[in-house]
């Protein structure tokens, strides 16, 4: 990988430059919870300055930049019995300034089921294809855990990856167009202070994580652990509401519905994002529902991130992020769930 | 018209007003540009807010608003009789609504109040279904137009509409809105039915519950969570009663 | 400067031309292409039951079209919604898709409705099949509850056009009532042609019904199974296959040598909308046919 630097100044001409030339997403804050704390999430920038690059994490993923919780599959014109089908991929060429190692990763494993998987996803694919990731390193937040879902760091997936080393970011350089960007505003060769410094950002940053998640044995805590009462313990406090999918940067479930305009003529075919926590997500026409109770819905989300996933792509559909916990009103997090299936283990 | 190569009928709709702010109604007036295509698609025969007709003929009846009177009753009665498929439309309808808010006092203070010395013939709030059976209920106050067109959609299919079951904090989340309980304030998001593009959210209103509980709602969750955000006995009964949509719910009322 | 970011318009690129092929899983870009198709024949088996024969219209998709017994296709009523539908017609028949549908919900409903000349979208085949070459030398026990029988009848077609390759052929066929048999105008020529054993079983008898009654097990009375040289082919509601493949793997038939095909809410067919999901397993890819051995192994599968 090519490593440059670029001093603060500069990256702002950059993002400045980038701004006119396209659209820019970044972390922005909007509204403040009850503790003063800033809720912030990725939308469009219109100048650096709505830029926070000491945002400290979006509540909800960048992921649908990518995966839109809404989109047309296809179109159709309708004609009496006749239709004819149109499929258009949105071509939308965006840079995203801001994205952590964990929401990269993230994607890095969406790719695995959108690309590298059968039947790839031409949709996601034209998104990923047309987006430059300009990443940002950050001191771990209290409930950060994905150092113990080894995605604190990230080596592909990006165009640019940044660390704050003082009045200069550490740029790793992973893609040619992002090359290409950066080079045009004086980025230098790393020197040695550089190096130095970005060694003991790197030691500090690591010095700082506090919550660790133990998932050594867990794919096969799954299967022992699979009539075990916790999940009725949780599943007793889950509102069935769908927050945790939402804000997930890795939760893709979704559901396919179509419907026609007033006069019969025009058809479209929607994707929309869903959540296995949702009542009907597994059920069928006839009325059967396969997974009827929400300790069973909980248990399947908890059950295809850290175990299904792990037999399909040998890694787990975790990051460690913690939006889920956040989001979730009754306060079902990983680490809650994770510890008490350890903790019954052992019992 | 033809749809598939299946030829669809264009059914008679009649809307009918009882007790409300006649809201909903002008929903389904509102955005003209759209009315003849409706029209196209359904015969309008009874509808006092858009036309003269007064036909007995439709097969299809839109009731809104709830039922307080006696002559309401009986006029929703022989609706009902007429109606090969009776829709109750909007919160009042479907549920009681603001007008349930009365049923806290004595009916003869209400009446006083408001009346004065008028003699005023009025009765409990009741929603429709608890007068006769309803086969459709389109949630919402005021409904919204693009759900009405989609619900037409369906009768003229003769499909059965399915609503969201899940909650509005599944749209409120894709809508990328903050959490209004984190911000402080009260909301009924995560159990009440989705469709409204969490509206109130988005306007940092909070969820008041005009459309009804979702299905298998977990109030006792929610109600355990408001109270450890220190929302008072008083405060979430206010909002839960509001439209009389979670009667039920909270032990107060058992 | 230069600081835009190069468009790559992937409607551009090569796999937009030509009609998709969906038996090559990995390279499958245009994935909501649907074929659209004529239904040309509508016949109506019982109450709730229809089979549709259903012709792909362009020449070049109708050619590229193949499948295997057991797959199924995505059926589409655009502006309705897709379904998924197991395949009940020969796979050696290029000319339609035979596709047996209870009406249950929205598309089956209003596909009942239609009429022959009208339109449809077709996508796939997806999903696995009945190894018939694994059985190749063998006899098939094939029993089938219900609709069951619908995706049978793919295997069925098979085994008479590659009739020399195996040994004793038997159907099971259990339903609730006698106006629920399926296919019953078939049978005569299953036996007499395809020279196979057919028992058929019903719960509730009426006063024309001359056959057996009772519940599909019941049937097993009747037969002698060759463990050591028997493949089953299972396929009707989910309660249905426990009480089979116990009572066959009790006798000595290897679990891996049943196959059940199961039912899920699909909305994708192509493992990513995980409605199918049972335990970490897509119905859609790693089914809908499964051995007894993996079904065994899924959790709450059955």
């Amino acid at each position: 990988m090519l490593f440059k630097t670029i001093t603060k100044e500069n990256f702002k001409k950059m993002v400045e430059g980038l701004l006119e030339e396209n659209e820019v997403i970044g972390p922005r804050s909007r509204d403040q919870d009850l503790g003063g704390n800033k809720i912030y999430r990725f939308l469009k920038i219109n100048s650096f300055e709505e830029l926070e690059m000491d945002y400290t994490r979006s509540y909800s993923s960048p992921k649908n930049y990518f995966l839109p919780f809404e989109e047309d599959l296809a179109t159709y014109r309708l004609n009496d019995k006749d239709w004819e089908q149109e499929i258009r991929y949105t071509i939308h060429p965006r840079v995203i300034i801001g994205m952590r190692a964990c929401d990269i990763n993230a994607l890095l494993k969406l790719d695995q089921v959108m690309l590298k998987s059968v039947y790839p996803n031409p949709y996601y694919f034209a998104r990923r294809r047309n987006t430059l990731i300009i990443g940002l390193d950050h001191e771990p937040l209290e409930d950060c855990f994905c150092r113990s879902m080894n995605t604190d760091t990230v080596f592909h997936g990006f165009g640019l990856f940044l660390t704050d080393i003082g009045d200069r970011y550490f740029v790793a350089i992973n893609s040619d167009t992002a090359y290409i960007i950066l080079n045009q505003f004086d980025a230098r060769e790393v020197t040695e202070e550089d190096q130095e410094r970005y060694k003991t950002v790197k030691k500090q940053i690591e010095s700082k994580f506090k919550t660790q998640v133990d998932i050594t044995i867990l794919p096969e805590l799954m299967d022992l652990e699979f009539e075990s009462e916790i999940w009725k313990k949780w599943g007793h406090k889950c509102l069935s509401c769908g927050s945790c999918a939402m804000v997930c940067p890795t939760c893709y479930c979704y559901g396919i519905e179509e419907d026609t305009n007033l006069t019969f003529t025009k058809a479209t075919k929607r994707r929309f994002l869903y959540s296995c926590n949702l009542l009907d997500f597994a059920a069928v026409a006839r009325g059967h529902n396969f997974r009827p109770d929400a300790h069973i819905r909980l248990k399947y989300r908890y059950y295809h991130k850290f175990r299904g996933f792990v037999e399909a792509f040998s890694q787990s559909l975790c990051v460690g992020c913690n939006r889920c916990g956040k989001a979730c009103l009754a306060g079902i997090s990983p680490k809650a769930v994770i510890d008490d299936l350890i903790k019954t283990e052992k019992k | 018209m033809k749809y598939l190569g299946i030829t669809l009928e264009r059914p008679k709709i009649g809307v009918f007003d009882f007790t409300g702010c006649e809201g909903c109604q002008l929903q389904i007036a509102n955005k003209e540009e759209d009315l003849k295509d409706l029209f196209d698609l359904v015969e309008i025969v009874n509808f006092r807010e858009i036309s003269s007709d007064r036909r007995e003929d439709y097969e299809i009846a839109f009731i809104d608003g709830c039922i307080t009177t006696d002559s309401e009753v009986a006029r929703l009665k022989k609706i009902r009789k007429q109606a090969g498929i009776l829709v109750a439309m909007g919160a009042c309808a479907c549920l009681g609504g603001v007008n349930n808010l009365r049923s806290r006092f004595s009916l003869s203070d209400v009446i006083r109040e408001v009346y004065d010395r008028h003699h005023i013939n009025t009765g409990p709030v009741r929603k429709v279904a608890d007068v006769v059976h309803v086969d459709i209920e389109l949630p919402g106050c005021p409904i919204s137009k693009p759900e009405f067109e989609w619900l037409v959609r369906h009768l003229v299919l003769g499909i059965e509409p399915q609503f969201p079951k899940y909650p509005v904090c599944v749209e409120c989340k894709q809508r990328l809105n903050s959490c209004v309980l984190d911000m402080g304030l009260m909301c009924l998001g995560p159990v009440t039915r989705a469709g409204c593009n969490a509206v109130c959210p988005r306007n940092r209103l909070g969820c008041w519950g005009c459309r009804g509980p979702s299905e298998e709602a977990n109030f006792e969750s929610l109600i355990e969570i408001l109270r450890e955000k220190g929302f008072t006995e008083e405060h979430i009964a206010e909002r839960v009663k509001f439209f009389n949509a979670f009667s039920g719910v909270l032990n107060s009322d058992r | 400067m230069n600081l835009k970011i190069p468009k790559h318009d992937i409607n551009l690129e090569p796999f937009m031309v030509g009609p998709p092929d969906f038996n090559r899983q990995t390279v499958l870009m245009q994935t909501e292409r649907g074929f659209k198709s004529e239904v040309v024949n509508i016949v109506k088996l019982t109450a709730i039951e229809k089979l549709f024969q259903i012709r792909i219209s362009e020449p070049c998709e109708r050619e590229n079209f193949t499948f295997l017994p057991g797959q199924f296709v995505m059926l589409e009523l655009p502006g309705c919604g897709e379904v998924p539908i197991s395949i009940s017609s020969s796979p050696s028949n290029r000319e339609f898709i035979g596709l047996c549908i209870r009406k249950v919900g929205k598309v089956t409903g209003m596909l009942h409705r239609s009429e022959p000349g009208a339109m449809v979208g077709i996508r796939g085949p997806f999903g696995t099949y009945f190894p018939m070459q694994k059985m190749v030398g063998r006899n098939i026990l094939l029993i089938a509850g219900g609709l069951g029988i619908a995706p049978l009848r793919s295997p069925i077609y098979w085994v008479n056009e590659h009739r020399s390759e195996y040994k004793d052929i038997t159907i099971l066929y259990g339903v609730k009532e006698p106006g629920q048999i399926l296919f019953d105008y078939q049978f005569e020529e299953w036996r007499k042609i395809y020279d196979l054993n057919l028992l058929t079983i019903v719960q509730n008898p009426d006063e024309n019904w001359k056959e057996r009654v009772g519940l599909i097990t019941d049937l097993f009375e009747d037969i002698s199974i060759d463990p050591e040289n028997t493949f089953a082919i299972v396929c009707g509601p989910p309660v249905m296959f426990k009480f089979i493949c116990t009572y066959l793997a009790n006798i000595g038939i290897p679990r891996q040598r049943m196959f059940i095909s199961l039912e899920r809410r699909m909305h994708c067919g192509m493992g990513k909308c995980c409605r199918c999901i049972v335990g970490s397993t897509f119905t859609c890819l790693d089914g809908p046919v499964f051995d007894y051995w993996t079904v065994m192994n899924l959790k709450e599968a059955i």
